[in-house]
């Protein structure tokens, strides 16, 4: 009887304790009691094996290891169909728990009520610790009337240019000028035989190289009311004539018409460019699949500008992570999307994948002072440079404004065409 | 005697007229579940698409009823018509070399005997094959540079690379040349079916009659195969005035639109612009000139017989 009322005294002061304990531990306390299913809808693959699927699957790994009653289950969807497949799953009540998505669909998604309040979710700790040890210019971009709805993953310049130091050498320079004046001979001087100076993508509805010519004039090239980009102003003439002398010159080919993002990356692979448009979280696969030239030899640089702007860092479209408000799991997801951000995973993206660390705060480890980790402290720097924008947190049309743009990039390269009346047909067609 | 030697043509009626119901009853219920997953997944979704196409519709949110608008909008657009223009003539284009090819090929495998047979299992295999695969198989072919097959040919013959699908000019050709490599093969198995079911006799008496091969072809072999060649044409029709897997693959409807038929018009608007009010729109024109061209077929080779198809 003695022995019973021990026990139960025990139990109280463990009960009065942990009760004292809760608000203090916050998320991670709860994060004990967490079990069922996250379902994550993201473009990596469970059974890939490249840099980013290894980690996610690390990532995952560890964090049912720690909570043996949560399975994480990764669906891999198509990229550009992620967002309007959660959209719909969501209104169908079939949505995943977690959702990758671009940030450029971030408000249609939000308008549409499919994303949870993350500020609800996220631990106390998480949000004091780890939201400020970001980079705040992608962070704010996912608060949306006050509510956070994404954290952004993978901080980075989107799309940056990619370039061969040896074919670079070639010319006398380390890397690409950084003014579109010099830049336009150079990359012209670098067409040789079967080598391209520049590749573009031109077809691809998720990028538009236009804008990132454009990004040469900073983010005053969105109306700061409507997002809209003035299509017939003289800063897009620019950027169009910018196309046309590539293209006259033979820097650029009328052969990349039809040119995808996975294309310009196969073909930089086979060594047909010195230089390319490129995502910048491919560097490593970039790196990887090299077979006409020395991987060491790949360098990354940020987009050359107009007049004496800073070089133009155009940050976007990036991946943002978010978890559906029709979630029956939340708590499981909440805890399972602060295990993509600690500062052990940004440690992993970044010398598995060679990714920018989410967590700044890591930057101080010695492993960034090394030759390895040189290009994520270039993307690093190209993130701090006064160039450096996001798009508008409400890109108008933005299902329709690449590919518009990205025809009126072919009629620049492959037709001779009045660059403006091409302009002016790009505005018409998405009604600006 | 009278009254029952009526009585029994009458029961024999009856039983006829009962034993044709029940024939017809047996008739309706075989076909009835397939009737019944036809009206499921076609009739309705159809209807369902056409009241979609009268709302607008955008990122999956309905913003309400707008009438005509899309269709207005639609076919007061150019880009609208030079699509409907260029659906017209990848369907005619690929259909002008498709049959002539399906045609020979059969007329060959019916003289070629098993190896005949043989040949058609091989060539049969791109129809069998994905068509996003096979558009990816004939752009690594195409790649106008180092690593792309024809540019190795044509560099062997000292040729320069060819832009088969980043000229303007040639990608509709070259789209065409693949749908075809694509599909005659199906086409070809059809009319060799169809010459099979032609008697043997009617050729022996034609040769007595003094017919050479091409009169007996003309004569024969062409209006005889006539069923055949409409099950042909109009199924090529709609696969190829539908197509848009091999164009994705291919030319993503570039270079410059130049190879952006209805079917992928109606794909971009609908899953990448995600208008999909507009989208519905475009398929519902898409179904009409499907129809109009499949009734345009009856007539031409359907003809009854007896009358020579005009």
């Amino acid at each position: 009887m003695m022995k019973k009322t021990n026990r139960s005294r025990r139990t109280l002061l463990k009960l009065a304790g942990a009760a004292l304990a809760l608000p203090l531990l916050g998320g991670s306390a709860m994060a004990q009691d967490l079990s069922g299913t996250v379902r994550i809808w993201t473009f990596l693959s469970p059974e890939g094996s490249s840099p980013r699927e290894v980690v996610l699957n690390d990532i995952i790994e560890q964090f049912e290891g720690e909570h043996p009653d949560v399975d994480v289950v990764v669906e891999s969807q198509p990229f550009q169909e992620l967002e309007t497949k959660f959209v719909a799953a969501s209104a169908q009540g079939r949505a995943p728990d977690i959702i990758w998505m671009r940030d450029t669909f971030l408000s249609l998604v939000s308008d549409r009520g499919a994303l949870a309040n993350l500020d609800e979710l996220l631990s106390e700790e998480f949000k004091q610790e780890a939201i400020p040890d970001m980079f705040q210019v992608f962070v704010e971009k996912s608060v949306f009337d006050g509510k956070r709805e994404s954290l952004p993953l993978w901080p980075s310049p989107a799309q940056s240019i990619f370039y061969r130091k040896d074919v670079l050498e070639e010319v006398g320079l380390e890397a690409p000028p950084l003014t579109w004046e010099e830049f336009i001979p150079v990359a012209a001087q670098l067409t040789e035989g079967d080598r391209l100076g520049l590749g573009m993508p031109t077809n691809d509805n998720s990028v538009s190289g236009f804008i990132n010519i454009m990004s040469g004039f900073g983010p005053e090239i969105f109306d700061p009311e409507t997002g809209q980009l003035d299509l017939t102003g003289d800063q897009a003439l620019q950027a169009a004539n910018v196309v046309r002398q590539l293209s006259e010159q033979g820097a650029l080919s009328p052969t990349l018409l039809n040119a995808m993002g996975d294309d310009i990356q196969d073909q930089f692979a086979a060594g047909r460019f010195a230089m390319a448009q490129a995502f910048s979280p491919r560097f490593q696969q970039f790196k990887s699949i090299a077979a006409a030239y020395d991987p060491e030899q790949l360098a990354v640089s940020a987009w050359p500008a107009f007049g004496d702007r800073p070089p133009a860092v155009l940050l976007g479209p990036y991946w943002t992570v978010g978890i559906s408000s029709k979630s029956e799991n939340q708590p499981a997801a909440a805890a399972f999307l602060e295990a993509l951000y600690t500062p052990e995973a940004s440690m992993q993206w970044a010398q598995t994948a060679g990714l920018v660390p989410d967590r700044q705060s890591v930057l101080s480890d010695p492993y960034f002072s090394t030759p390895e980790a040189e290009t994520i402290m270039t993307f690093v720097d190209l993130l701090s440079a006064p160039g450096a924008m996001v798009f508008p947190q409400r890109l108008p049309d933005i299902t329709k404004v690449f590919p518009v743009l990205n025809t009126a990039l072919q009629e620049l390269i492959g037709t001779d065409e009045d660059p403006a009346a091409i302009l002016a047909r790009a505005e018409s067609t998405l009604g600006w | 005697m009278t009254q029952a030697a009526s009585a029994a043509p009458m029961e024999r009626s009856h039983s006829i007229a009962s034993a044709a119901r029940a024939t017809r009853r047996a008739g309706t219920a075989l076909v009835a579940p397939a009737l019944l997953l036809v009206i499921a997944i076609n009739v309705l979704p159809a209807f369902y698409g056409f009241y979609l196409s009268l709302r607008k519709l955008f990122f999956f949110s309905d913003e309400g009823f707008v009438g005509l608008d899309n269709y207005t909008s639609l076919l007061t657009d150019p880009l609208a018509w030079d699509a409907i223009w260029r659906s017209l003539l990848f369907t005619f284009g690929s259909l002008a070399l498709a049959v002539p090819l399906a045609l020979l090929a059969a007329l060959g495998i019916r003289r070629m005997g098993k190896f005949g047979s043989l040949l058609l299992t091989v060539l049969l295999v791109p129809w069998a094959m994905s068509p996003i695969v096979v558009a990816l198989l004939w752009k690594w072919i195409l790649l106008p540079s180092p690593g792309g097959l024809a540019a190795s040919i044509l560099s062997v013959l000292n040729l320069p690379p060819a832009d088969f699908l980043t000229n303007p000019t040639m990608a509709m050709p070259t789209l065409i040349v693949v749908g075809v490599w694509r599909t005659f093969a199906f086409a070809a198995i059809i009319l060799t079916a169809g010459l099979g079911q032609i008697p043997q006799d009617l050729y022996r008496a034609a040769a007595v009659d003094g017919l050479g091969a091409i009169e007996r072809f003309r004569k024969i072999t062409l209006p005889l195969l006539a069923p055949s060649l409409l099950i042909v044409v109009s199924m090529l029709t709609i696969s190829y005035f539908n197509e848009v897997q091999t164009i994705i693959g291919l030319t993503g409807g570039g270079p410059i639109r130049h190879t952006t038929t209805l079917g992928f018009l109606l794909y971009h608007t609908g899953f990448v612009e995600l208008d999909q009010g507009r989208g519905n729109a475009i398929a519902v024109v898409m179904f009409l000139i499907n129809m109009l061209l499949i009734a345009g077929y009856i007539r031409l080779l359907g003809a009854p017989k007896g009358r020579p198809a005009s």
